[in-house]
């Protein structure tokens, strides 16, 4: 990896960090507060991801305090080395103008030092706070078990892997090593809540809800890196409505608890994502659609018992400091997006 | 359209933690106050860009000034641009506004309620709102009565087809208790109590809702939240702003009534209750109902000992120089109404036997701020005593508002080779951790009102038990009038205040 590291924040020996935030938060002469609800361990191995990810940290210290653990690792380097920088992220709270800061601590571990990733981040934990790990590289074997099983909240998105099916297969077996176990927290699924909150309230007129029950076709245009989003909201549609994949795979079909068949079929479309879903069947059609990086859903609604319409909705804040701020704000288990994953695994476990 | 009622939305479950609001049309008496204005329509446009109503969804303002639909959209769509916690997107508010109505009538004009049946049951067929009626009694008090008689009278208040209809009562709930019961008979002539939601906003606060969290998910504090550990509690409710434009009222309610029979009575019974059987409204409101059953009556002669009332003299708040209370507009120049108001009270139970709860609220005292403040017992005075340190207590305050959190004061050793103990702060700031942009406090409530769920709300037997504590006070305030004391604006409020916490050998809290 030979891209130039902008420095991002003051360089530090790695023994020594403990102290030299002690004297950041010393230094200035104005008060500063510490802030921190988690440990935030962001890992890449993306020479150019430090930027950005310093970025989106600046972005959501304000909403979401936390220590962060920025790691940028090249296992494969040919010179060994490890270095680091400590930085704060401030921002005025309240009436007082009281400024409130969030640590970040920086890290490149070349070559060999990239092994030292379970060290670096078991040293640097701010004690009893929860442990959250986004890993933006691919989980690769063999797994750490001791690492994994600190992990309450393990953050991917799928939507990058190249192999999902064997991603998947280690993700689950990172959840299964303690009790209970790393949540599993797929941005891929956490973007698409505003896609089901809309189709969900489309079938809240009382006329629309028998529809669910007739649906035999769903169609999803979505990106050419997003198929796997795809299944995931299909996924997420069988595991509500009961629907079953029916084997062998030779089409993409469901099967209703009634024995009702439906199609399912994806298309590309511009862009990344989802950009539409269609759903048909007996009489009625519901469709919704978004166009890039606009703020609304468009559906447009045909069922018997009910006008015509088309509905503007509204998508809330989709970017990525927030799809990581809504999956940090909320806590528990994803029972829904486990469930969806199981009703979509064949069609994953194909790609 | 068959009038069909949705039985569940199977892609809804799951979908947020808590429990969905249902179509349903939103009918809101006084459409051209404030309360529409400033806080109902911006908190549903809120709901609405969040995804978090159902698009079929009905917003009819009920008032008596002549406007159309697009007037009304067009004087909300202003008043949400100014007041929504969140900027407002053109595109989303033509959206919502889409479900917004306006309809004419004279509160006590029964054929304007018929009117309003028709148009109801035309938006349920042409908007999929499934004969969801819910209605927002947001006009000024004294209309309640008519606006009550003819929802009944023209049938409205009866659920169709198998919907529900709904009310939302805004405080006051009466001027005293046999107003109150008045009007608790008339809700309950037009609706069941399970479909009565008596709103009182501070509960839809985010800390008041924390208040029962703190306690009974941290083992920490409910281990030592009783009399054995607890000396006293302090509850406290200031606020710089005079009467404003709410003379009025205000002249006629007083502090007591005002703030203390609702919002603080609530906030001492969130402090003192016992654990509730569950979660669910009725467990946590039967608890609640406890504690104020369990106050000790203030009467009599009793209650010139444990409750100070005060007005306010001319002052200065914030460096500007304010008028006396009886100087400001619209108020009696020889008003004996409190503005200020501090008791002591007891709780009659076993956990809290011994125990004061000191209650003040008052108008034009220097700073803002709303909080509760757990003073906990000394330590014995053995081990310290010989180096002649003072060791204050430990206090655990939770502010409601503003600037809401939790602190805890503890004794340290100051650094250095004597031993010195000072008193130090851990403090928790939601805005510090969590950001600011939590919902309103009206966001919540109607969403919990549109799902069925009264647990913010007041029950019947809460507000008549505050009332019944509160008149006592009240009867025995109306035997003379010399007790009143004054304060001048931008203090702490009257000595007396102080004499009566000084009582139990404690002050009351800098905030």
């Amino acid at each position: 990896m030979e891209a130039a590291v902008n420095e991002p924040g003051l360089p530090v020996e790695i023994g020594r960090i403990d102290e030299e935030l002690g004297k950041l938060w010393e230094s200035g002469g104005d008060t500063k507060t510490r802030a921190s609800l988690i440990n935030l361990v962001i890992y890449s191995e993306d020479p150019g991801s430090m930027d950005a990810n310093t970025e989106l940290l600046s972005s959501i210290a304000s909403r979401h305090a936390f220590r962060a653990i920025l790691i940028l690792a090249d296992p494969g380097a040919r010179e060994s080395g490890a270095r680091a920088w400590i930085s704060a992220h401030c921002h005025l709270a309240g009436n007082g103008g009281q400024q409130v800061c969030s640590e970040q601590i920086t890290f490149r571990l070349d070559g060999e030092s990239a092994a030292a990733l379970p060290n670096i981040v078991f040293s640097h934990l701010d004690s009893d706070l929860p442990l959250c790990f986004w890993s933006q590289a691919e989980f690769r074997e063999p797994l750490d078990d001791q690492l994994w099983s600190w992990v309450d909240r393990l953050i991917f998105d799928s939507r990058t892997w190249k192999k999902p099916s064997g991603q998947f297969t280690l993700t689950d077996r990172i959840a299964a090593l303690a009790d209970p176990g790393a949540e599993l927290c797929d941005l891929n699924w956490t973007r698409l809540r505003s896609w089901r909150l809309a189709l969900a309230s489309l079938f809240d007129h009382s006329a629309a809800l028998p529809c669910l029950a007739e649906i035999s076709s769903v169609r999803i245009e979505c990106g050419s890196d997003s198929k796997t989003t795809a299944f995931l909201l299909v996924g997420w549609l069988a595991s509500r409505l009961g629907w079953s994949l029916v084997r062998p795979l030779t089409t993409t079909c469901f099967q209703g608890s009634d024995g009702r068949q439906i199609e399912f079929s994806t298309s590309p479309a511009e862009g990344e994502g989802i950009a539409s879903i269609k759903l048909g069947g007996g009489n009625f059609s519901f469709s919704l659609a978004r166009s890039p990086d606009s703020p609304f859903f468009h559906a447009v609604l045909h069922a018997p018992g009910m006008p015509d319409s088309t509905l503007t909705l509204g998508t809330g804040r989709e970017s990525v400091a927030d799809t990581l701020l809504a999956e940090l704000g909320r806590s528990g288990r994803h029972p829904l997006y486990r469930e969806a994953l199981a009703a979509v695994e064949p069609l994953i476990r194909a790609m | 359209m068959p009038n069909t009622i949705q039985t569940g939305n199977p892609l809804r479950e799951g979908l947020t933690g808590r429990s969905q609001p249902e179509p349903c049309s939103l009918v809101i008496f006084g459409a051209s106050g404030d309360l529409t204005h400033r806080k109902l329509v911006p908190a549903l446009y809120n709901l609405s860009a969040d995804g978090a109503l159902p698009p079929a969804i009905n917003v009819v303002g009920f008032a008596r000034r002549d406007k159309t639909d697009e007037s009304f959209r067009k004087e909300l769509g202003e008043a949400t641009r100014k007041y929504s916690r969140q900027p407002v997107v053109d595109a989303l508010w033509e959206s919502f506004a889409s479900s917004i109505c306006y309809h004419r009538s004279e509160f006590d004009n029964l054929a304007g309620y018929e009117s309003l049946a028709r148009l109801l049951a035309e938006l349920d067929a042409t908007r999929g709102t499934c004969g969801n009626r819910l209605f927002y009694l947001a006009a000024a008090p004294d209309q309640f009565e008519v606006i009550l008689e003819n929802l009944n009278r023209s049938g409205l208040n009866k659920p169709v087809a198998g919907g529900w209809s709904r009310v939302i009562v805004e405080k006051p709930f009466g001027t005293d208790l046999p107003s109150a019961r008045h009007l608790n008979d008339l809700v309950e002539g037009a609706f069941p109590e399970k479909e009565t939601y008596r709103i009182d906003h501070y509960l839809g606060k985010e800390t008041a809702q924390n208040i029962m969290v703190l306690r009974f998910a941290n083992a920490l504090f409910e281990a030592m939240w009783n009399a054995r550990y607890i000396d006293h509690v302090q509850i406290t409710a200031s606020e710089p702003l005079g009467v404003e434009n709410r003379a009025g009222y205000y002249d006629k309610s007083g502090a007591l009534r005002d703030m203390v029979q609702n919002h603080l009575l609530q906030l001492l019974c969130l402090t003192a209750m016992e654990p509730p059987t569950g979660l669910d409204a009725d467990a946590i409101r039967d608890e609640k109902v406890k504690v104020l059953r369990s106050l000790r009556p203030l009467e009599g002669d009793e209650v010139f000992r444990h409750v100070i009332r005060a007005q306010y003299g001319a002052g200065a708040v914030n460096g500007k120089r304010v008028v006396a209370y009886r100087d400001e507009a619209n108020v009696d120049p020889e008003s004996t109404t409190e503005t200020y108001v501090a008791l002591q009270i007891n709780v009659d139970n076993w956990r809290w036997a011994g125990v004061p709860f000191f209650v003040r609220v008052g108008k034009r005292l220097p700073k803002a701020g709303t909080e509760i403040a757990v003073h906990f017992k000394s330590v014995p005075p053995v081990l310290f005593k010989a180096t002649g340190e003072a060791v204050d207590d430990n206090v655990l305050v939770i502010r409601i508002q503003p600037d809401e959190g939790v602190s805890l004061r503890m004794s340290a050793k100051m650094p250095g080779s004597s031993l010195r103990i000072e008193p130090v702060k851990m403090d928790f700031h939601y805005g510090t951790s969590f950001g600011k942009a939590t919902p309103e406090a009206y966001e919540r409530l109607l969403l919990d009102a549109m799902s069925g769920d009264p647990t913010l709300f007041a029950r019947r037997d809460e507000v008549e038990e505050a009332w019944k504590f509160v008149d006592a006070i009240r009867a025995a305030w109306s035997t003379r009038s010399d007790d009143l004391a004054f304060y001048s604006a931008g203090t702490w409020g009257p000595t007396e205040a102080e004499e009566l916490i000084k009582r139990h050998g404690t002050t009351w809290r800098r905030l």
